[in-house]
């Protein structure tokens, strides 16, 4: 379909995961049924929470998650700036106030908790945990702090699904009070658009389900299988559904998603195989993180934003897609939003970060690929 | 006789595929590539050929269509929104997501239950910012009034077209009449997809807009990226996840094509229906003949005259192997509602809610699934 010679992202979907949309379609049921609970509880069985409940979107399920903590107009939220928007997004969305705050470093991209801590204002019911490119933030540190502030702490795990954290077996998800997940497609586990709810706390997830479809006190399921037609609605909800095709697609896809992680974990090892050491270029983390990792994206550092620009366009040149991630405070919407001082080091992390192809189904060739073209560049 | 869980003999609908959508999904599936591309463009593209309106955007929900068509009518906090109370929620809520006040007008009647222009006329304040119509059942609400008295008011006019596409009003494809037209693509829906909504304009600015919002204000899409057209973007407002994805978009496409058809048998069961009910008593059947050429016929709503026994009939038709739904229960009457508006009265619409009765309804009923449909209805309701 594209003319690169190596795509950034490629998703391939299985005959089995096929069979599996095309079964749920013949039935007839397209709406939240059967197939969405099985999906579920397939996701919460593989992230080690107590409840996931699907909905449309990772941006949705960040939504819903504030909305489940309680978080509304007047309050703040930290949310670190080098992420995805939808997380700077989802506090606005329910009348709140993102407070940006930085990163640890270009090597350690995700959220500092030491910065988080000066940010703390009176206002603050919540701090936005990005696990960014499939790297875990540093959930204790930030567990311990929001617990010593009495904060709400929502982990964003839109590109981190299956990532562990330190010292153990714990996947993202599990630490905060809730944590969201996105089904995008270009994720390690996609089905096109869609996203989950992780919680431990049976309220929450109640919270989140309640709202997802119109706070309606029952669904068009639950109806069809001979409930009361009779319903109340107890709040303002959204439709946030997610759709048994896209249920189906995932639940054929998640029996392969931990195959599919450490296909892409070993595409990372060869990469940073052939590329450590080389003068003008660093890689993010150390080999502990790169285990633990779900590899969402292969971020490397240049020296500065005009020789990432000047690398990208070369790749380019050679075929090679690759892409990068802005600093939220560079966006003309979030412009206004730079604390004084600024944030030096998410800056830094945007400004020098380039992220090559990576995929499960990234071949031993392609690799050779970028990594000549990268080479080359250095030299 | 069913019992608490049992799947109903006659569905309230039943919804089925044909071999080619499916094709058209598993190709989809196949390319890998599974986010807003070339099948929503095609999507967008037919489906606005098919209304005749200038653009048609694909969003995730009829309620993600209404929210954006909202905001790209310039309501905000403050502001109110003239909506009527007998239709779903989403048609209200979405008011509320923009901070602004749903103001809730009257339907003219049990036998014409569409939002009442002299209603909305006296409802109309300084802060009325837009109008909102719902072509219940399938059926046109009288957007030609609502457009002149909006116009003169210049207040937007939003179209929830939720039950009705493809249907006229004078010649002229519901939708097309306002600002802009809220489409559904929900499970249950005339062209249904699973989740799915779309928003219709002839509005170049508001057409920019939801085009903008529904993907986080973004300046470029991935598709954008993935064709090498751009290498970064800009975010320029507070925006949303509102996207179809492809999947569904090929399913749209492939199903847009049998619509015309599909609502040529609606309508056909539609006036069988309605002439075996027109024996039935104690019942009011909404709309008349005259109407069903223009509308999608969506569903078949009756209204019991005998108050206080929508319950009973329900439960009586349930034993009988038929589902039935309230379309609508009256939204100022719900609890979240009535803490907010707890002294409205919108007698109309409540009687109208305490009587309704959705019957089973689908293209491909058979005649004597409606025969038993009606039977029944014999059997149950008290004149």
């Amino acid at each position: 379909m594209s003319e690169w010679r190596v795509a950034l992202t490629d998703v391939t979907v299985s005959e089995e995961d096929v069979q599996a949309v095309l079964e749920c379609l013949a039935s007839g049921w397209l709406t939240m049924g059967p197939r969405t609970v099985a999906f579920e509880q397939a996701l919460s069985d593989y992230v080690g929470s107590a409840h996931a409940v699907t909905v449309s979107s990772g941006t949705a399920a960040l939504h819903l998650a504030c909305l489940a903590a309680g978080i509304g107009p007047g309050d703040e939220v930290i949310v670190p700036a080098f992420t995805f928007v939808a997380s700077a997004a989802a506090p606005r969305y329910v009348g709140a106030e993102p407070v940006l705050c930085d990163v640890r470093s270009p090597l350690d991209f995700n959220i500092d908790p030491d910065d988080v801590a000066r940010r703390i204002t009176p206002r603050t019911k919540a701090v936005i945990a990005v696990h960014f490119c499939g790297y875990a933030a540093d959930v204790h540190a930030l567990r311990a702090l929001c617990d010593a502030h009495g904060l709400q702490l929502i982990e964003d795990c839109a590109q981190a699904i299956g990532a562990r954290l330190p010292g153990g077996e714990q996947r993202v998800g599990t630490v905060g009070e809730l944590g969201a997940f996105s089904f995008f497609s270009k994720k390690q586990l996609c089905v096109g658009e869609g996203g989950m709810v992780a919680t431990d706390d049976e309220a929450l997830a109640m919270r989140v389900r309640l709202l997802r479809s119109h706070a309606l006190t029952s669904s068009t399921w639950d109806r069809h299988r001979g409930h009361d037609p009779v319903y109340d609605i107890t709040d303002i909800g959204f439709n946030f559904r997610l759709d048994e095709p896209r249920a189906a697609l995932g639940l054929s896809r998640i029996g392969r998603l931990e195959d599919s992680i450490d296909a892409r974990r070993a595409t990372v090892r060869a990469y940073r195989e052939r590329l450590s050491g080389l003068s003008g270029l660093e890689l993010p983390f150390d080999d502990d993180a790169v285990e633990r990792s779900s590899h969402f994206a292969f971020p490397v550092l240049l020296a500065d934003r005009e020789t990432r620009d000047r690398f990208r366009a070369q790749l380019k040149d050679d075929g090679i897609q690759t892409t990068w991630y802005p600093a939220l405070h560079s966006f003309t919407e979030y412009r206004g939003s730079t604390p004084s001082g600024g944030l030096p080091q998410a800056l830094a992390s945007a400004e020098r970060h380039c992220a090559l192809p990576l995929s499960s189904t990234m071949s031993e060739d392609e690799v050779d690929i970028v990594a000549e073209a990268v080479t080359g560049f250095l030299s | 006789m069913a019992t608490a869980t049992s799947f109903p003999e006659l569905p309230l609908f039943d919804l089925r595929l044909e071999p080619q959508d499916l094709d058209a999904v598993a190709e989809t599936l196949r390319s890998g590539w599974l986010t807003l591309g070339p099948r929503t463009a095609a999507f967008e593209e037919a489906f606005a050929e098919q209304l005749g309106a200038r653009h048609a955007i694909a969003l995730s929900s009829c309620t993600a269509a209404l929210h954006l068509g909202y905001l790209a009518a310039g309501v905000g906090p403050g502001d109110e929104v003239i909506v009527p109370a007998f239709t779903f929620a989403a048609t209200a809520a979405a008011v509320l997501y923009c901070g602004a006040t749903p103001v809730f007008a009257e339907i003219s009647s049990r036998e014409v239950p569409s939002i009442d222009p002299q209603d909305v006329e006296r409802l109309i304040t300084s802060r009325t910012k837009a109008v909102c119509a719902v072509h219940y059942a399938g059926y046109a609400a009288p957007v030609d009034q609502l457009k002149v008295l909006c116009d003169s008011h210049d207040i937007a006019l939003i179209e929830d077209v939720a039950h009705a596409p493809s249907a006229t009003l004078k010649g002229r494809k519901l939708g097309t009449w306002g600002q802009s037209g809220a489409f559904s693509f929900f499970s249950n829906k005339v062209l249904s997809v699973g989740e799915g909504g779309l928003l219709c304009t002839d509005d170049d600015d508001v057409a920019a807009f939801v085009r903008s919002r529904r993907s986080h204000a973004m300046t470029s899409g991935t598709w954008d990226r993935h064709s090498g057209r751009t290498d970064t973007y800009d975010v320029v407002a507070l925006g949303f996840n509102y996207r179809l994805d492809e999947p569904r978009a090929a399913l749209l496409l492939s199903r847009l094509a049998r619509l015309e058809r599909e609502i040529a048998r609606r309508r056909e069961l539609t006036i069988r229906y309605r002439e075996l009910l027109s024996s039935v008593e104690g019942i009011i059947v909404p709309f008349s003949g005259d109407d069903i050429a223009g509308s999608s016929c969506y569903v078949i709503p009756i209204m019991l005259e005998r108050d206080g026994t929508q319950g009973e009939v329900s439960a009586e038709l349930r034993e009988r192997g038929i589902q039935t739904s309230i379309f609508y229960p009256a939204i100022h009457r719900f609890s979240a509602y009535r803490e907010r508006f707890p002294t409205l009265s919108l007698p109309v619409t409540e009687l109208a809610a305490r009587t309704e009765l959705t019957l089973p309804f689908y293209p491909h009923m058979t005649h004597e699934d409606q025969d038993r449909v009606v039977t029944a209805l014999h059997e149950v309701v008290r004149p």
